[in-house]
């Protein structure tokens, strides 16, 4: 039997057990993790370099992983450190300053194309960690425990964060007329 | 949930990467895997220079046996001349 029939045996054999099949993790995973850099990073080209990254560290840690549910919680962490590594690699604060914040043309409708680039600039504009708590938060749907598990930070701080952004967001919006939210 | 937050729900919601994105990982991965790891290639490299120390030593060992065997023919052939000599002159 040659070396890679008992590869393939050995990783069909974990596959079977664990339900994880790396390519299947990628696929099923990749817009989560992209996303939460992206959001995050606010730059596709690094988002998707981060995103990679997130993924060749999966691929030498599956053996450790135990089952989809696992893998997902291992890549939601791991893809939330290695954002935030990225941003401090780089040193600067995000892209984009409040005052050069596109200003929204018309009144906006829900789901509004021009005020979701808007609100995306303004949380790119927030401090690293209250940043990474508003897009848990609203991005992945996590309720502030699962955030402050997740992110190795006291139920009370996230919530703060979260009151906090979103009374700054509110402020913003109001400053440039939009006071209806 | 206000309405703040639902425009945020939506604004934050899930994008995809380019459509190779996983091709690219599958690629990386690929790449990865047939690299050496370091750990491998420094024992082979010790591996290769302990080896090729040693057979330099065992040539060295041939080199010093051949010549002590040659020293040793040169000089049983200079006392057989010297024995036959001492034999000639004996009266």
């Amino acid at each position: 039997m040659t070396a890679s029939a008992i590869d393939g045996r050995t990783v069909g054999a974990r596959v079977e057990r664990t339900g994880c099949d790396f390519d299947e993790l990628v696929r099923r995973h990749q817009s989560m993790v992209f996303s939460l850099a992206y959001h995050f990073l606010h730059d596709r080209e690094t988002a998707e370099e981060v995103a990679q990254e997130v993924f060749l560290a999966l691929h030498r840690h599956l053996a450790e992983i135990e089952s989809p549910a696992h893998a997902e919680h291992w890549l939601r962490k791991v893809a939330s450190q290695r954002s935030m590594d990225e941003f401090r690699r780089r040193k600067r604060r995000p892209q984009v300053a409040l005052e050069v914040v596109t200003e929204p043309a018309a009144v906006m409708s829900s789901g509004d194309p021009i005020l979701g680039e808007v609100l995306r600039r303004l949380v790119a504009t927030l401090p690293e960690a209250p940043r990474m708590v508003m897009v848990m938060r609203y991005q992945e749907d996590l309720d502030p425990m699962e955030i402050a598990a997740l992110l190795e930070m006291p139920l009370a701080t996230v919530k703060s964060h979260l009151q906090r952004s979103l009374a700054l967001l509110r402020e913003k919006l109001e400053r440039r007329g939009k006071g209806e939210l | 949930m206000d309405r703040l937050e639902q425009e945020l729900k939506q604004a934050l919601a899930r994008t995809q990467p380019r459509p190779d994105f996983s091709l690219r990982v599958s690629r990386a991965v690929e790449g990865r895997a047939s690299v050496m790891p370091r750990w491998m290639a420094t024992a082979a490299a010790l591996v290769i220079v302990s080896g090729g120390s040693l057979a330099y030593r065992e040539h060295q060992g041939r080199v010093a046996k051949e010549q002590v065997m040659t020293a040793m023919r040169i000089t049983a052939v200079k006392l057989n001349h010297i024995q036959a000599r001492v034999k000639g002159v004996r009266p």
